[in-house]
């Protein structure tokens, strides 16, 4: 584990065992990642790439299969009871206790972590202020919004004072309003320190918010960088999207197009089987649209739609793992 | 041990906020049992006056079984399946035998104090009839409530950790129900000898030691289960449902 890495994940593998009728499943293969402290990093894929697995098993509540995980120099599975003190957990599904204030869910939560009593409470203030929720303190968890839910979560995660917050697809069902109000949340977290990993499947959010990202499918990192230096990634810097229908297929008349660096075949699904949709790649210099249409015209195909834009993490995506994300 | 004493503390606390629906739980049944059979059913002469005493402390059992059930076991299942709660009980500087055997405590507790409320509950209704011989020996009492209330959340979470939600409906018609019926709760054990060696079958079932502990302890006048057989009943029940307990509670819990 390198000095700076306050998170180290080595060779992490986890199969779930068969159940009765259900086979085996390898959620994650041999995966590796560091974290460094004060780092904003992001694990992003489709549902089921075994981003949760991945935090399952920093978190002590996944026993992995093989391989090793370091927080803070502490190994997980050695010693889970000192790992705990040095992480939190926000999990993807609202976990409060229900029978609790807001206010007792953070007092309490200090008790379990043996804080002082005025420490806890203090702290617990200051949280509430902070996440804005101190209106909510005599409340019950269930009746607020999920947003304030998840801001509740958030303030009880911090209340043991963690070297990690780790926060599972923290913004899924938030209204928009409620969803850039836990972005700047995060954002304030970070520039006050904190480490943070957060697992998402939302490219505009692991684009905002991470300084690093690994992109995770079945089980495995496809690659791993700044936001900036995955879109760099792409060849050409431009992408151009043309969906056609015509006779015989348009991919081998595109391909060969000066400018145009790499052509794949996106999949689609539902209408419009027989419209041939084209990502190219590509450098837009020197007439390259217009090369790119008289193609099109040349081969007397019906053209539905064409585009020309930046990349985005999303294209990253598609070009690593040549479909669109799954739900 | 800090953490443990916090969790605790949660529990007790909760529990005494809802103290009300807890007691009206616990207490609804033994009453409505003591009114039918110690009261209707002897006057239409259905049921033998001594009927009244042998209920009592089968009643007690009964009471601190679903009172496992009701702290321990039903809570378990919605939590594994859905709410999810536990985890951040599991996610505390906590083993998670300590957090299984915090959950059996206080369910022991939540158990034992229902039985003890359900005792004078029951003699209060019955003062007036004659020939109810209930002479509560405490300095017996007080060990069995808390053997019998470890043994009915042990219990709890053996199940709690087992049943889908989907089947919770059944777990009464098809493990409880039974479980009760067959419990000794209405009968004393020394009386199955008419049954031959069926007599040993009822020993699989819990619940039989826990109301032959209060039958010695609250009825000392109606004959009870020799006590090294009782004492060993109750420990191994409640050893063999704390072990299973906490292991199907792991598997539930660490994936």
């Amino acid at each position: 584990m390198s000095r700076a890495a306050v998170l180290s994940v080595e060779s992490l593998v986890k199969t779930y065992p068969a159940k009765g009728k259900a086979p085996a499943v390898e959620a994650v293969r041999d995966l590796s990642f560091e974290v460094r402290a004060g780092e904003f990093f992001g694990l992003l894929g489709p549902n089921g790439a075994g981003k949760s697995t991945t935090l399952g098993c920093i978190t002590t509540l996944v026993r992995p299969t093989s391989g090793r995980i370091f927080v803070d120099g502490v190994d997980v599975a050695r010693s889970p009871m000192e790992a705990r003190r040095r992480i939190a957990v926000v999990p993807q599904n609202r976990n409060l206790d229900r029978d609790l204030s807001v206010r007792e869910v953070l007092t309490y939560h200090g008790r379990y972590f043996g804080l002082p009593a005025a420490e806890r409470e203090a702290r617990a203030d200051r949280l509430l202020t902070e996440l804005q929720i101190a209106d909510k303190a005599s409340a019950k968890p269930l009746t607020l919004s999920g947003g304030q839910q998840q801001r509740v979560m958030i303030a009880r995660a911090l209340m043991h004072d963690p070297k990690v917050l780790l926060l599972d697809e923290p913004t899924t069902g938030l209204d928009p309003q409620a969803r850039r109000l836990l972005w700047q949340t995060l954002g304030g977290l970070h520039k006050g320190g904190l480490t943070l990993i957060l697992t998402t499947h939302y490219m505009e959010e692991a684009d905002r918010l991470c300084q690093r990202l690994a992109i995770i499918d079945h089980g495995k990192i496809l690659t791993i960088d700044t936001p900036a230096a995955l879109k760099k990634q792409l060849p050409g810097g431009q992408i151009l999207d043309v969906w056609a229908r015509a006779e015989t297929p348009l991919a081998p008349r595109l391909e060969g197009i000066t400018g145009v660096m790499r052509l794949e075949r996106v999949e689609s699904h539902g209408d419009g089987e027989d419209v041939e949709r084209l990502r190219l790649f590509v450098d837009p210099a020197d007439g390259l649209l217009d090369r790119v249409l008289h193609a099109v015209r040349d081969a007397g195909a019906d053209l539905h739609h064409v585009s020309l834009m930046a990349p985005s993490l999303e294209d990253v995506y598609i070009h690593l793992t040549g479909k669109e994300l799954r739900e | 041990m800090t953490a443990f004493l916090a969790l605790l503390r949660r529990d007790l606390q909760v529990a005494s906020r809802n103290a009300l629906p807890i007691l009206m739980g616990t207490l609804t049944q033994p009453i409505m049992v003591v009114l039918v059979f110690g009261n209707i059913l002897p006057r239409l002469h259905l049921v033998a006056d001594e009927f009244r005493t042998v209920m009592v402390p089968g009643l007690m059992s009964i009471t601190m079984l679903m009172a496992g059930v009701q702290g321990v076991l039903m809570p378990l299942v919605t939590d594994l399946a859905g709410t999810r709660e536990v985890e951040e009980r599991i996610l505390a500087p906590i083993s998670i035998l300590g957090v299984a055997i915090q959950k059996v405590v206080a369910g022991a507790i939540h158990a034992g104090v229902a039985g003890l409320i359900a005792l004078p509950a029951m003699m209060l209704l019955m003062h007036r009839v004659t020939g109810v011989a209930v002479h509560p020996r405490w300095v017996m009492l007080f060990p069995f409530v808390a053997l019998s209330g470890l043994l009915s959340a042990a219990f709890g979470m053996t199940v709690g950790t087992q049943v889908q939600p989907r089947f919770s409906g059944l777990l009464f018609a098809v493990i409880l129900g039974p479980m009760m019926l067959f419990g000794c709760a209405y009968y004393p054990w020394s009386g199955l000898q008419v049954m031959g060696l069926f007599q040993y079958v009822f020993l699989l079932n819990p619940l039989v030691f826990m109301s032959e502990s209060m039958r010695l302890a609250v009825t000392p006048d109606v004959p009870h289960m020799p006590t090294p057989l009782l004492l060993g009943g109750l420990g191994v029940f409640t050893a063999l449902f704390t072990v299973l307990g906490a292991r199907s509670f792991e598997k539930r819990t660490i994936l």
